[in-house]
């Protein structure tokens, strides 16, 4: 189910009405693994096999690698995790992909190859929750942790419904301590998580759904060449969808988890005030980017084996990242930019050093500018249903070709507009900001105004239930 | 997971929380909450809506379900918003002792509809197909996610619907689609943008009950500048030529017939009976479908290429002299007269096809 349905409101309100009640602790975490189970298995029932599956086989797996200390034994065991994850995943989210990409190359020379049909419906979340089982087991591996003695725990860990089907994607050591005692939800923090769920569901439900994804829609889906003010309000709204779509998931996650009393992790700090794309990963699926350091581009050798190793671990990494999104060159192509821009990066500030001017404040606007204008170049890759989309998107941006025929009345530039430069300007200001010391910098009276204009705004968007953007990865 | 001493994580992350009088704010926020919302529930009402069902891909795939759960042998009526506004299932159920399942589709081809119910073996009743001239002969679909929602809704959007219809649509009155702030916002007098076109959205034109029986929204009939606000959207429609060129459009209308006759086809294949029926129009928007689909290269060829008896307007006395406010679509009084007299049409030409059976 998703966040912004009727039925997870029902749903949320029963859960932490039981989560209130004099139960045991053991018991609470019963109900929600239960809660979870049904959280999961309200969007279609039969793939809740494959989580149970992949929970089953990383808690022995974690046991057999902490048993043996047989180094060859140890890494054949990860390594059969590793096929079963990864195998997993490759056939719900890459067999499609994979079944094209041959079929294309087979074409440029010459062969005529019909795959079969495949016609397999994508798991909802299993890129994330792979994620998260594989880290427990590589932590155990790595020997980062031992495994746990509560299989309840580990269970509800890996389908802890707050963070299941889109992130943040947990560490053992995220959640697991705050599931081995007991704690009690304090009223401030679910005073404190109703307004991070009102945020968040103002983010998606007003901002992404309501007035963005209609400008990106219409530049999208247009079929003739586009002027350059189209296609650049086009990809800009789609930076604030993307942002408001996704960080508005996590807020609600991360509220929703403090009204039960348990404490989830930042995804997002305000990525588009980045200087620099190290910045901008530093800022952006925090969770994502600190998973793929530590899992890939840290055991590929990070940055230990001199220069050129270093860029193609990033490049590498990069560009895994952007498969990891979505089964489409389009991604991989995503990613390759962001991999590019991140050893370009190393290479200037090689090269040239630190100069004042980039610690101005003149100077510091300008590296800013820049780097949210690449980061929107990096977006039409990501949104563009094909490449034709995306050069035709891409070429009006940079003015190349002919110039086309609007899409955007008025009213489109107006919804796009004023929620970027709203978004903009925020994200501006909180960068080296908390939300939770800023607000309680504000008159009360303020900020219960705002929580007030957010719900009636939320109720009288009306909403359609559509569903994450992140989901589909 | 045991976490050892210096190793990572050893201390549970804790969320820092506002140090600040956050009951005080959520109260604040709630009663400001309560307001507003009740200020915008009054202004729409005093505007003239009142609660009612959401004609929603939900509500479309409960009465799709119907067929699934031992109703498949009923007769269902598919086509676009004439057969859904025009057809009372009430008076349907008077004349005829039947009550229909009504499946029609605002603003959309019954194609794909037929398509889905020729797929399922569930199926074995009667079809009453709505016919709109520039809809079905274009293919056109406007709503294509109440059809596509069915296969695949999933059960926690099935709860989300059941919700809906019980706890919000029944109440309140703001609660529609027409009235969401966006839409609201986005038909404001915005200031033209040269080169772009800029056209009025669909209105909000019907109520529906819960079984999708759907019929003119009183608005439409007493409010004469609504009701010109509404003849006014059709008509950015009609100024051209549809698909640019009648090329295109002889080319689309040929497709859709022969995609009709394949479906027909596998329907009957199956001892499915139908009958096409043409709903009235008048004024402008007549006009405009005599001149781009007039009957004898449309109708007339659906019908002779299908073998489908067919209902149409302009041949019954008893369906003439209809009010039409907005020229498409019958005042609520008038569909319950234009339902009398289609019902017993409907079951002669059923009869008829049994006949040559």
């Amino acid at each position: 189910m998703t966040f912004n349905s009727l039925t997870f409101i029902a749903f949320f309100a029963i859960v932490a009405l039981l989560h209130r009640l004099p139960f045991s602790w053991h018991t609470k975490k019963v109900n929600l693994l239960v809660a979870s189970y049904v959280f999961y298995a309200a969007w279609n029932p039969p793939f809740i096999l494959l989580l149970w599956a992949s929970t089953f086989i990383d808690w022995k797996v974690a046991h057999w690698i902490d048993r043996t200390e047989d180094q060859a034994r140890r890494k054949l065991v990860m390594l059969l995790s590793l096929v079963f994850n990864l195998g997993m995943l490759g056939y719900f989210k890459y067999g499609g992909f994979l079944l094209e990409s041959f079929q294309a190359l087979a074409a440029t020379f010459g062969i005529d190859y019909t795959p079969p049909a495949w016609n397999i419906v994508l798991p909802i979340g299993i890129s994330f929750y792979t994620f998260v089982t594989m880290s427990y087991t590589l932590d155990v591996y790595l020997r980062r942790a031992r495994p746990g003695k509560s299989f309840l725990d580990f269970a509800l860990f890996v389908t802890y419904f707050p963070h299941l089907v889109a992130g943040p994607i947990l560490r053992p050591t995220d959640l697991l301590p705050q599931f081995e005692r007991e704690s009690r939800p304090t009223r401030q923090q679910l005073r404190w998580g109703l307004m991070l769920m009102t945020l968040g569901l103002f983010n998606k439900i007003v901002i992404a759904d309501g007035l963005l994804a209609p400008v990106v829609d219409k530049v999208y889906g247009a079929k003739d060449a586009l002027p350059m003010l189209d296609a650049w309000l086009g990809t800009l709204a789609f930076s604030g969808q993307i942002f408001c779509d996704f960080a508005g998931y996590t807020t609600t996650a991360i509220g929703a988890s403090l009204v039960l009393g348990i404490s989830l992790i930042d995804n997002f700090r305000y990525p588009y005030a980045s200087i620099g794309f190290s910045d901008f990963w530093r800022r952006w699926h925090i969770s994502l980017s600190t998973w793929l350091r530590d899992y890939l581009y840290v055991p590929l050798g990070g940055n230990r084996k001199g220069p050129g190793r270093t860029y193609v671990n990033l490049l590498l990494t990069m560009l895994l990242g952007g498969l990891w999104h979505g089964a489409a060159w389009t991604y991989v192509v995503w990613g390759g930019l962001h991999g590019l821009f991140l050893v370009s990066e190393r290479l200037m500030k090689q090269a040239w050093g630190e100069f004042a001017l980039w610690k101005s404040w003149p100077g510091r606007l300008m590296l800013g500018v820049l780097t949210y204008a690449l980061v929107n170049i990096t977006w039409v890759f990501f949104r563009a249903h094909d490449f034709p989309n995306a050069w035709r998107v891409l070429g009006a941006m940079l003015g190349l070709g002919e110039d086309g025929k609007p899409v955007l009345t008025t009213w489109l530039i107006v919804s796009a507009v004023v929620p970027l430069t709203a978004m903009l300007a925020i994200h501006a200001y909180m960068r080296e900001r908390d939300l939770h010391v800023e607000v309680a910098r504000q008159p009360v009276a303020l900020v219960g105004f705002v929580l007030g204009a957010m719900l009636f705004l939320i109720a009288a968007t009306q909403g359609g239930s559509s569903a994450f953007i992140y989901f589909q990865f | 997971m045991r976490i050892e001493p210096g190793q990572l994580g050893a201390q549970p992350y804790v969320r820092p929380l506002p140090d600040m009088r956050a009951g005080t704010a959520v109260v604040i926020g709630l009663v400001v909450f309560v307001l507003a919302l009740g200020s915008w529930e009054f202004y729409w009402r005093s505007w003239g809506s009142e609660p009612a069902i959401r004609n929603s891909p939900g509500l479309w795939a409960m009465q799709r379900r119907r067929i699934d759960n031992g109703e498949g042998h009923k007769t269902v009526i598919v086509g676009s918003s004439r057969m859904l506004f025009n057809v009372q299932l009430p008076v349907w159920e008077q004349v005829g002792g039947e009550r229909p399942i009504q499946l029609a589709i605002e603003g959309t081809s019954p194609l794909p509809v037929m398509e889905q119910l020729a797929d399922d073996a569930d199926f074995t009743g009667r079809l009453v197909v709505g016919v709109a001239p520039d809809i079905f002969f274009t293919g056109f679909t406007y709503l294509s996610d109440k059809y596509e929602l069915y296969p695949k809704e999933t059960p926690s959007e099935r709860v989300a619907q059941w919700l809906s219809m019980t706890l919000l649509e029944p109440w309140l009155a703001y609660y529609d689609e027409d009235f969401a702030l966006t839409k609201v916002l986005k038909r404001q007098p915005w200031p033209a943008r040269k080169g772009v076109p800029d056209f009025l959205d669909v209105r909000k034109l019907s109520v529906s009950d819960a079984d999708r029986n759907t019929y003119m929204w009183s608005k439409v009939e007493n409010d004469a500048e609504y009701a010109a606000l509404c003849q006014r959207i059709w008509a950015q429609d009609f100024g051209e030529v549809p698909f640019g060129s009648n090329e295109v459009l002889q080319k689309k209308i040929s497709g859709e017939i022969d995609r009709a006759v394949k479906v027909v086809e596998r329907l009957r294949a199956r001892g499915v009976s139908l009958v096409f029926v043409r709903a009235p129009s008048n004024s402008d928007y007549l006009a405009f479908e005599y001149r781009w689909f007039p009957r004898a290269t449309t109708w007339d060829v659906l019908l002779e290429k299908t073998g489908v008896p067919g209902i149409h307007f302009d041949d019954y006395p008893e369906m003439q002299g209809l009010r039409l406010p907005e020229w498409s679509h019958l005042a609520a009084a008038d569909a319950s007269r234009y339902t009398a007299a289609l019902q017993p049409l409907v079951e002669k030409a059923f009869a008829a096809q049994r006949k040559g059976d």
